[in-house]
């Protein structure tokens, strides 16, 4: 009898106290994407939990979406009015999101948090960045495109691994290693994001540039033209059906020991460490005496202008990208540079290496119409790709960009 | 027999909600919305009047898309229906094992659409794929074709995955015909000494024409909706080679976030389809009124 009512009174007293937290909790709709079959989700979960044992009036529902569903997925719940509290977005979308006013400004947030480019990748931070404002705070990053190369096909031709850095050097590698039904380089053309930001590096890393300071298209200037002739003599090295390939069609190429040479971001070591291929890599490639400049990629975290708890998910975003946390729910790169430097000593071969090209990377256009420009530029690769003249094809495409308003 | 008239209307009326909902109010609001500049930069529609139909007439990628539109929809019709008709005639004779071939004669059919587009584009692969080294090896060609790469190869190949994904629809409506004819005119024609073609001339074809019209207007409306086989295997590329309407109205609504003008395309197509959808009515009217008079 007194247990029963030792027992009762515990059970009412701890239900007091919890009752104020309770009342209080927010919940919070967080929505990702999972871009690989890393298992991330289970290490996000973890994280989550951490966060909401640090903070038990926050509750996070997490909702992943594949990756191929997510943009139709974030944009019908923003046109329905029922968009998440926060939401990676694709670096590319920042720009679009923020004119629609779907995304909060957190220029303010971020200045008082201490959070500022010094501490992330700068292209990565610049990706967020409109018209002066802040629309969202880097989550991971990577870098198009590493150079990976198949070592017992260089060593067969006798190719230094060391040449691939260089516009020359990899036009002489390709053709040497295009024979016996084995091909050099692994381009690709086919409508998707791969084709532009590989596209971008090489026009970057020849001193171009896709729009200039007034936001006017810059494709036509010689070294952007220079670069698409360049990359239409490497395509004699590369794979049939370039208008139709991908990336992960070379990767299958590369795999099975028919390409050489393939392009990929960081994130492509952990599927070749798990092959029995014998590997390395370059960072880019770039005209002799200049430095490879990659494109970067990767997703911020935004706080949707519907919440109704932006500040319990300013907290949410900051603990996602400090520096304890950050390397354990990414499944590319981290944004935040110190994380990345465990994250890369850790999980990638030559991390050093890797850190150079992250902090050489240029990021694409931030337009509110990135999707339309891109568009235009995967037409211009296409266009060199099926042997169209290079200057002629970054007209069009200049012509369809300097036409959106 | 006014209480029927309430009673058919009150059975009729969850079916005309729900087509209403999810069927004539989005179609109304494409209507509305291709006369109103909408994007997901600017949400609120403003009245544009016309200019978004000039905008995208003018555009040379209506012409390409409507004229893949004409050649994807007449392509994959004609072939399914052939296909379809001469897989039929086979599975209706008495044939060994026939259960088993009927099923696997429908796999294709059965397949989800992605499914199938994936297993074309493995088949289809210029270095890896099945088609490329079949043809190798017969001799019938001497290097590997970019059969989905290739601006003139695109559209025919594409062609070609959806017919043998569709032919067993065509083949499963004509199957059901063709053991509906009636076996005592065909034994008539035997007896008068009609060959087997003269029969299927005379007899079997006039016997089900009216299923072969239903049919190739039904599939006709199939196909021009068709959207997954392509998406999958060309994104409506290179370039706009294998672009018809609905890979058009997806990649400029949700690619470039241009609601308006997908909208402007979608009106098109439903003008496209409302012309098929009113031969359709035409053709079981006609369908009808025969049966009746017989």
């Amino acid at each position: 009898m007194t247990r029963s009512l030792m027992t009762t009174v515990f059970l009412g007293t701890a239900l007091l106290s919890a009752g104020p937290v309770l009342a209080q909790q927010v919940t919070l709709q967080f929505w990702d994407n999972q871009q690989t079959e890393s298992g991330l989700s289970d290490v996000q979960k973890a994280a989550v939990e951490r966060f909401m044992t640090e903070n038990p009036d926050i509750r996070i529902e997490v909702t992943t979406v594949p990756y191929p569903e997510y943009q139709q997925r974030l944009l019908t719940a923003v046109q329905g009015g029922n968009a998440p509290d926060i939401a990676t977005l694709d670096q590319i979308w920042v720009g679009a999101f923020a004119k629609a006013g779907a995304v909060s400004d957190l220029t303010e947030e971020a200045a008082a948090a201490g959070l500022s480019r010094d501490g992330f990748f700068g292209g990565a931070w610049d990706s967020a960045v409109l018209d002066g404002k802040l629309y969202g705070i880097p989550f991971n990053v990577d870098v198009w495109q590493f150079s990976y190369y198949n070592k017992a096909l260089l060593d067969a031709a006798k190719v230094d691994p060391a040449s691939l850095g260089t516009f020359e050097g990899l036009k002489a590698a390709a053709e040497k290693l295009t024979a016996d039904g084995k091909f050099g380089v692994g381009l690709f053309g086919h409508k998707g994001e791969d084709t532009v930001v590989v596209g971008d590096s090489f026009i970057f890393s020849n001193g171009g540039r896709i729009l200039n300071d007034d936001g006017s298209c810059a494709l036509t200037e010689a070294p952007a033209v220079e670069a698409l002739a360049y990359l239409q003599e490497l395509s004699k090295f590369a794979p049939g059906g370039i208008l139709n390939a991908s990336s992960g069609d070379m990767r299958e190429l590369f795999l099975n020991g028919s390409l050489a040479i393939e392009f990929w971001p960081a994130l492509e070591q952990p599927t070749l460490q798990k092959s029995s291929l014998s590997w390395g890599f370059v960072n880019g490639t770039a005209p002799e005496g200049k430095t490879p400049v990659g494109t970067f990629g990767g997703w911020n975290l935004a706080v949707f202008e519907t919440s109704a708890h932006k500040d319990a998910a300013w907290k949410f975003i900051q603990f996602m990208v400090r520096e304890d946390v950050n390397g354990d729910v990414v499944d590319l790169i981290p944004a935040n540079k110190k994380a990345a430097e465990a994250f890369l000593a850790k999980n990638r071969q030559e991390p050093q290496t890797i850190m150079t090209h992250l902090d050489n990377a240029k990021a694409r256009p931030l337009s509110p119409r990135y999707l339309e420009l891109a568009d235009a530029q995967v037409a211009m690769f296409q266009d060199i790709y099926a042997g169209g003249k290079p200057a002629d094809a970054a007209a069009k495409a200049c012509d369809a960009i300097n036409a959106l308003d | 027999m006014r209480q029927d008239r309430r009673l058919y209307w009150l059975l009729l009326a969850p079916a005309l909600l729900l087509m209403a909902v999810m069927l004539y109010y989005p179609m109304v609001g494409t209507v509305y919305e291709s006369f109103h500049e909408t994007s997901f930069l600017n949400p609120d529609p403003k009245f544009a009047g016309l200019a978004l139909y000039r905008r995208v007439l003018a555009d040379g990628t209506f012409a390409e898309v409507l004229v893949n539109s004409i050649v994807w929809t007449l392509g994959v019709v004609l072939l399914q229906n052939v296909f379809g008709f001469l897989a039929a005639l086979l599975l209706n004779q008495n044939l060994p094992m026939q259960g088993a071939l009927r099923a696997i004669v429908l796999l294709p059919f059965i397949l989800p659409g992605v499914v199938a587009a994936i297993l074309w584009r493995f088949m289809y692969d210029p270095q890896l794929g099945l088609v490329n080294s079949l043809l190798l090896s017969a001799g019938l060609i001497e290097n590997s074709v970019a059969w989905l790469a290739d601006s003139r190869m695109a559209m025919a190949s594409v062609i070609v995955a959806a017919v043998w994904k569709g032919f067993p629809f065509s083949m499963l409506i004509y199957l059901a015909a063709l053991q509906n004819v009636d076996r005592s005119q065909i034994e008539a024609a035997m007896l008068d000494g009609a060959g087997p073609v003269r029969r299927l001339l005379d007899v079997t074809l006039p016997a089900i024409r009216d299923v072969i019209v239903v049919n190739i207007v039904l599939t006709l409306i199939l196909t021009f909706n068709y959207f997954d086989i392509i998406w999958v295997l060309t994104k409506g590329g290179p370039q706009s080679a294998t672009h018809i309407f609905p890979t058009k109205i997806f990649e400029t609504g949700f690619g470039q976030f241009r609601f308006g003008e997908a909208a402007t395309y979608g009106v098109f197509s439903i003008l496209v389809l409302s012309v098929l959808v009113a031969l359709y009515a035409i053709v079981q009217g006609g369908a009808s009124r025969r049966r009746a008079a017989a």
